[in-house]
């Protein structure tokens, strides 16, 4: 009973969160004439949202009740719904500040889209089979059937290896498992049942092995589960593990079909279901997938509030959920905080850059506000967890040890070596390499027909994740364990880390006219963000 | 308004590569499908065995908080056994470490001699697992705070 409060809590207020936070008006070009109505919601992107977004709340009322020594999480969760609700409800009563305000898509540009003023389907309708399209001989009727079966295909396979590796290995398949986050888990559970501080005997340097100081977002999340089903069950964190991998295929699926259409969105997710080291370490319960997730959910809201710029509509939604999900993959591993700060940098950047190439106040960084708002309540917990609650990270050895390590070219050399090799390496595909794939198929496919125009969100994801992973690059030189003990137990994570995200960019950079939208010009309009480019960029 | 292409075609190229890319993907699948242990194959999954079951009956009439050490074999894999000693007995922290007033033993058949290290036996719990103190260190016994 009280764990199916705690499964209604979990997703209720993950789905609150993104509900708050979630743009009014239409996602495309299209809007009721003079009305302003709520963002069409597309189930399917907050249903992939509602679950990592939740686990991130419960990690959070966890930690929060911890330190006020509240020991009724049922009564703090009711709370905490409510809050949200209020919140909400406050929000659709008045314009809120994530608000797109009255205005909402300007009627010039649904004209500029192609003169529709009819809403248009949600886009998750272009998962929805391409019933109109034209077979010609350049664009065969099999190659619909052919892509979605592989697409199913893919998505049979990794579920029936995902089932059976969390069959066969209940507590996880690794190390890290049970000497990081589960054995958080078990401190925070067990030392909360014995009352007063005990739920911090995990934070001793005496095990300085287990990483302290990592952030709680699944060790929190796990505990809070268990808390309410008073045992500490392995089945919980299997489970988080397999909703957290399958979110993210879900997350990258609809954002593209948003974007690029129904066909790039199956090519796309086939290519994540497909990497093999993706769905290991999806059930391993590891915390390197649900970082992953928050990644690519920073990465494909800036690039949905791209499309939201290009069509006028003022709304900050999509970068206040950028915010979030940036903050909750600091609150995930150590890693977020290197790819929070590098999205903080690389946003800014970006948008300067922009405005002073069109001269335009807009885009300035007080648009940043939004972004960097939703961020602050995560850096706050952060904060104080890394301040009052964790034992220093073990990463950082004496300047002068520091300073010699960063002049020796060797070490430069030997993670240069590790990169190039593991960009091959990498995802344990079989024949061809992931990355080599999606390098082929950029090449083929994205440099013709019409020019794609990116947005600051674009080019600031990519420059995110390039500092991101400069980050790791430097943090290997550094490294006070051997280097290459380092580099081989965890490159490979730290590139499973950001390769939805590059799928999602690599797809995203994809010519639109090409293979990555739906393949008539009707269902070209039916696309929430495709015609306002098409338009614009020809 | 499209450019060059008619939205209603595709340049032979695309469909070639998006193809191979199906091709490729699903190779990589059908690995995935292979490289799944089955339900029931042999190297299945020994973390309960190893942490939770190995040491259920030493957890019981341990202290349920504090800091407690611990002696075990050498070697790379015992390392993985230090891990689950710690994963099966927390909250309690177990420092790898003698220098305590309960010490745990951990060792593949049975406990060996640890007269040199000063400690004195007060269980053998079976399957190599222990229970020792440590005179010298009698007054810090597992209540000390682990922080």
């Amino acid at each position: 009973m009280a764990l199916g409060l705690a499964v209604i809590f979990c997703v209720v207020s993950g789905f609150l969160l993104v509900s708050l936070c979630w743009p009014r008006g239409p996602l495309g070009p299209t809007s009721r004439k003079g009305g302003e109505k709520w963002g069409a919601p597309d189930p399917l992107l907050k249903a992939s949202l509602t679950v990592p977004f939740g686990l991130g709340v419960f990690s959070v009322v966890f930690f929060l009740a911890q330190i006020a020594g509240i020991r009724k999480l049922l009564a703090v969760d009711l709370v905490t719904l409510a809050g949200l609700l209020a919140a909400l409800m406050l929000r659709r009563g008045r314009a809120g500040p994530f608000g797109a305000g009255p205005q909402g898509l300007k009627p010039s540009s649904i004209d500029l889209a192609g003169g529709s003023t009819k809403a248009a389907p949600f886009p998750g309708s272009n998962f929805a089979p391409n019933r109109g399209a034209k077979a010609t001989k350049n664009n065969p009727a099999w190659l619909e059937p052919v892509v979605s079966a592989g697409f199913f295909v893919s998505v049979g396979a990794a579920l029936y290896s995902a089932v059976l590796r969390m069959l066969a290995h209940p507590h996880g398949n690794g190390w890290d498992a049970f000497a990081i986050w589960n054995l958080h888990a078990r401190f925070l559970f067990l030392g909360a049942g014995l009352g007063g501080e005990h739920w911090r005997d995990g934070y001793s340097t005496l095990i300085a092995w287990s990483h302290p100081d990592y952030p709680l977002l699944l060790p929190g999340a796990i505990a809070h589960f268990w808390s309410c089903l008073g045992r500490n069950d392995p089945a919980v964190p299997a489970i988080i593990g397999f909703l957290f991998a399958f979110s993210t295929v879900g997350l990258l699926c609809v954002t593209l079909s948003m974007l690029r259409g129904r066909r790039c969105a199956l090519l796309a997710g086939m290519a994540l279901l497909s990497t093999p080291t993706f769905i290991d370490l999806g059930t391993w319960q590891y915390a390197d997938v649900p970082l992953s997730f928050f990644f690519l959910a920073t990465v494909a809201f800036l690039c949905l509030h791209d499309e939201r710029v290009r069509t006028d509509s003022r709304s900050a939604g999509f970068l206040a959920l950028g915010g979030l999900s940036a903050g909750f993959a600091a609150w995930t591993k150590n890693e977020g905080l290197l790819f929070l700060c590098a999205i903080v940098f690389a946003v800014v950047w970006r948008m300067r850059v922009e405005r002073r190439r069109e001269g335009s106040a807009e885009g300035g960084v007080h648009s940043l506000v939004p972004l960097l708002l939703a961020m602050v309540p995560m850096v706050v917990v952060i904060v104080y967890f890394k301040r009052f609650v964790a034992p220093p990270g073990d990463l950082f050895s004496d300047p002068s040890t520091m300073l010699h390590k960063v002049l020796d070219p060797a070490r430069y050399w030997a993670v240069i070596q590790w990169y190039a090799s593991e960009l091959f390496r990498f995802g344990h595909w079989l024949v061809v390499p992931g990355t080599l794939l999606l390098a082929g198929v950029y090449v083929a496919m994205g440099k013709t027909g019409e020019r794609l125009r990116h947005g600051a969100g674009f080019r600031a994801s990519m420059a995110a994740l390039a500092l991101t992973l400069a980050g790791y690059f430097a943090i290997y030189l550094l490294t006070p364990l051997d280097i290459y003990w380092h580099l081989r137990f965890s490159l490979d994570r730290l590139f499973l880390q950001v390769w939805p995200s590059a799928i999602f960019l690599v797809f995203l950079s994809i010519d639109s006219g090409n293979l990555c939208l739906s393949t008539t010009s009707q269902q070209r309009q039916s696309l929430p963000f495709a015609n306002e480019r098409a338009t614009k960029c020809t | 308004m499209d450019g060059s292409l008619s939205p209603d075609s595709l340049p032979p190229r695309t469909i070639i590569a998006a193809l191979i890319f199906v091709a490729c993907c699903l190779l990589s699948s059908a690995r995935l499908v292979m490289e799944t242990p089955a339900l029931n194959h042999p190297g299945g999954d020994h973390i309960a065995q190893r942490s939770d079951e190995r040491f259920g009956a030493l957890k019981a009439e341990l202290p349920q908080s504090g800091v407690v050490g611990y002696i075990g074999e050498t070697g790379s894999p015992a390392v993985g056994d230090y891990y689950l000693a710690q994963y099966a007995l927390a909250p309690l922290v177990v420092d790898h470490s003698a220098n305590h007033g309960l010490v745990v033993g951990n060792f593949s058949a049975g406990p060996p001699a640890v007269a040199t290290q000063g400690l004195r036996l007060v269980k053998d719990y079976g399957s190599g697992v222990a229970l020792f103190t440590n005179p010298a260190f009698a007054d810090s016994a597992a209540t000390k705070d682990a922080r």
